[in-house]
């Protein structure tokens, strides 16, 4: 038997949330900067009690949404197709088939029978009262709807259903994709896009200034570019983070690529490096020269510090393990190991690294508390600077 | 950089000095406090800033300083965010509103030692990437704290390091081209505006201009001493590596101290560059040392628009060869540095990069030119110079340059239109 826990960790010593919920696919957003979400209590959908069965349609599916600012956004499914928004705001939509938030905007698929379905995207100041800011119809044929039922976590947005289109924080709000691409998942980073396409290849597209397209250059694309470099392995899961790209492929290895200024590429990081040291330190040797300040590699020979990677690199992880979940934050990475174990590196400020302090890492660091407390980790979504974990009692035998 | 870690005296009164003229800086209410800003920034990033506003009149700092962290960060995330030049402005103002909260409350902390420079640290990257708020505020706070700043120590200076003389420059191996050889750029000694323009600006020619910024008061007041007494405990951007062109290439902050003993004293760290940064915004003082050459007002633009940048480094730092899209006048202040010049009209020679980011980038090593890769480059014309303190190049938009220090080193560039 499978039991759904909520679990709160940590102190509220660091100013934005840094606490773990365990939720299915809900992700809940702490008001900044110091209020506790309540314990959320997941609702299944209706006739799913006690039982690990999957989230129906009705299920609301929340991403990132802006928690460390004032305004937060709290999601519950009571019933199905539920979006509730509390916090600064507070607002209620009902007949919602998914959701997906940015930092200026709440997008919204609702179906109504009346109306059919509709993307919309709503300002957050307006509490979902009155009129969004921008609708669009769309046609669901019900096949697709079908496939949306099933295989949750296809076409989820911000990638439309029919894949054919995803949605942007930014006007256009709805952009048209080549059906060609087959399009599986697709990430947004703060200035770039990753696709997965039914075939397991990667493409990218838009800003590239931090080497997040992973095309070898920093140039940027204004139509989605294959991934020649992982041509050939077919990849099961991408993540994008605010500047850097991540994609798992089918046998559990992680490929990285972007920018590592705070490890998030589990590289070795020079302002990593550079914090270590106290502000008054002198930092020179008797000669006047630098204190030597490149990275140590575990055989002692010195690696020298990345600060972008421009094109994809296969990350180990200890141990061997195999990854079968990978989500980023905006300066941060999460991955789920085969063996129910979450790993995590990058920036760490906020505590959104779950290593109980503040400090970023630049090499991935399990985290012992689901090692300690028995759980088996499930799956990892990120928030720009926190991270939502799903995890169960390890069964006993 | 270990100053004196001991608060003179009372340790309670020099902070509470500090504090009372860093307090006095800000608006008396915290209605006065608030930032007009644009649809850009989120209504939530907006409660945010008057929570921490309201979090400082109200005296709680730890949780102010919490909250202008966040501020600090989220503002950082939003100027990294697409090309620099597309950046809102309102997000560099946020950023800097966040860097005046945090220097302030770290420096209510009683005594600690290092408070007030982690302060000017912070003010100094305010007024790297961040814009001008409520007058220019942090400027003055940045002024307030070096005020009160102990005077560092000066770091061991090698007395036997002299800028070369000319003569001893020549022995040294390759160091000083052979500029007899070369096409000279013309000399001039004070123009009339007229004749500049009919003969030089608008035919796009360059010429070195004597007895224009001879007279600034720079040229005799600056030396190494001079700046670390007005700058030293400054942050700066710091380009490290021989060329920016280079993989190893990279720019870091640093203080000027730390820039001045780490690449300039001694040079065991590397080449570092403190190269193209508006060193006379952040410190008004050093303004005062310059003028502006006569010539500018022949141009389109207001004086306010001309960018006015420092470039300060050992022997041996390189431009690569380059080309910028606005009017150049270099003002040579301390040392000498070798100029090439290259046409526009011979740009295909040149080779630039394909690449957007270094499309005004040669890919040639003007000095060391790699003949195979790059045939065409023997044959394009050019004009050369060493330009020596007190002289002024006039380097024509466009015009590709190639600059490197033959000795330690101090110019000011102006870019007009």
């Amino acid at each position: 038997m499978w039991i759904r826990r909520l679990q709160l960790l940590g102190g509220q010593r660091l100013a934005v949330s840094h606490q773990w919920l365990i939720c299915k696919k809900l992700l809940r957003f702490q008001l900044y900067p110091w209020v506790p979400a309540t314990p959320a209590g997941w609702q299944p959908a209706e006739g799913a009690a006690g039982h690990g069965r999957r989230a129906t349609r009705g299920l609301v599916r929340l991403r990132f949404l802006w928690l460390r600012t004032g305004a937060g956004l709290r999601a519950r499914a009571p019933g199905a197709g539920r979006v509730e928004l509390s916090g600064s705001t507070s607002g209620v939509a009902d007949d919602c088939r998914d959701a997906w938030a940015s930092e200026g905007l709440l997008m919204l698929i609702r179906s109504r029978t009346d109306s059919g379905t509709e993307l919309q995207a709503w300002a957050p100041d307006s509490a979902l009262r009155r009129e969004p800011l921008w609708t669009q119809k769309l046609a669901l044929e019900s096949e697709v709807e079908d496939k949306a039922r099933d295989e949750p976590g296809t076409g989820s947005l911000p990638l439309l259903p029919c894949a054919c289109a995803y949605v942007s924080p930014q006007p256009p709000f709805c952009r048209p994709l080549a059906p060609e691409l087959r399009a599986r998942r697709l990430e947004l980073g703060a200035e770039h896009v990753l696709l997965l396409c039914a075939a397991g290849q990667v493409f990218s597209w838009g800003g590239g200034r931090h080497g997040q397209l992973g095309h070898g250059t920093l140039e940027a694309e204004l139509e989605p570019r294959l991934l020649e470099a992982l041509q050939g392995l077919p990849m099961a899961e991408v993540a994008a983070g605010g500047w850097h790209s991540l994609c798992v492929s089918e046998i559990g290895d992680i490929y990285i690529w972007g920018w590592n200024e705070s490890g998030q590429l589990a590289l070795p990081a020079r302002s990593l490096a550079e914090d270590k040291k106290t502000f008054t330190e002198e930092g020179l040797n008797g000669d006047g020269s630098e204190v030597n300040r490149t990275a140590r590699a575990e055989d002692g020979a010195s690696a020298p510090f990345v600060a972008i990677q421009p094109f994809p690199a296969l990350l180990d992880l200890p141990l061997g393990s195999d990854v079968i979940k990978a989500s980023c934050g905006s300066r941060h990475t999460a991955v789920v190991t085969r063996t129910g174990e979450l790993y995590t590196w990058g920036w760490g400020k906020y505590g959104q690294l779950g290593h109980k302090d503040g400090t970023s890492v630049d090499q991935p660091c399990r985290v012992e508390y689901f090692v300690e407390k028995q759980l088996q980790v499930k799956t990892v979504t990120c928030g720009p600077w926190n991270t939502y974990v799903y995890a169960v009692e390890k069964e006993k035998s | 950089m270990t100053e004196g870690a001991e608060c003179p005296g009372d340790p309670g009164a020099g902070a509470g000095a500090l504090w009372d003229a860093l307090r006095a800086l800000l608006p008396r209410t915290k209605e006065e406090l608030e930032l007009e800003l644009g649809s850009g920034v989120q209504g939530a990033v907006r409660l945010l800033l008057r929570q921490a506003t309201e979090l400082f009149y109200g005296d709680r700092l730890s949780e102010c300083l919490q909250a202008s962290e966040a501020i600090l960060d989220y503002a950082w995330e939003r100027l990294n965010t697409g090309p620099w030049q597309d950046v809102d402005k309102d997000w560099r103002r946020v950023y800097t509103f966040g860097c005046l909260l945090k220097a302030l409350c770290l420096c209510r902390a009683p005594c600690e030692a290092s408070a007030a420079a982690k302060a000017l640290r912070v003010c100094d990257l305010g007024l790297l990437m961040g814009a001008a708020i409520l007058g220019d505020i942090l400027a003055q706070a940045a002024a307030v704290l070096q005020a009160h700043l102990p005077s560092a120590q000066r770091p061991a200076r090698d007395p036997s390091q002299q800028p070369p003389s000319p003569k001893r420059a020549r022995r040294e191996h390759a160091s000083v081209p052979d500029v007899e050889q070369e096409r000279a750029v013309p000399r001039l000694h004070r123009p009339s505006l007229q004749h500049f323009r009919e003969q030089f600006l608008v035919p796009e020619r360059p010429v070195v201009l004597e007895g224009v910024a001879d007279h600034w008061p720079c040229m005799k007041k600056w030396s190494l001493e001079y700046i670390q007494e007005v700058a030293g405990c400054r942050t700066v951007p710091v380009e490290v590596g021989s060329r920016y062109t280079d993989e190893a290439w990279s720019q870091t902050l640093m203080t000027v101290d730390d820039f001045i003993s780490r690449h300039i004293v001694s040079q065991a760290s590397g080449v570092g560059y403190l190269a193209q940064h508006q060193l006379f915004d952040q410190i008004p003082e050093l303004k005062r040392d310059i003028g502006i050459p006569d010539y500018c007002c022949l141009g389109d633009g207001e004086e306010d628009e001309i960018t006015v940048n420092a470039w300060f480094g050992p022997q041996g730092t390189v431009s690569p060869l380059h080309q910028d899209p606005q009017q150049n006048f270099l003002v040579q202040v301390m040392g000498r540095k070798y100029i090439r010049l290259y046409s526009p009209r011979d740009s295909e020679a040149l080779y630039p990069h394909q690449t957007h980011l270094l499309h005004n980038t040669s890919q040639v090593d003007v000095e060391q030119p790699d003949l195979e890769k790059f045939p065409m480059f023997t044959e394009a014309p050019f004009l050369s110079c060493v330009l020596s303190p007190g002289e002024t190049l006039f380097i024509p938009a466009k015009y590709w340059h190639y600059v490197r220090a033959l000795d330690l080193s101090f110019s000011v560039s102006f870019w007009w239109s």
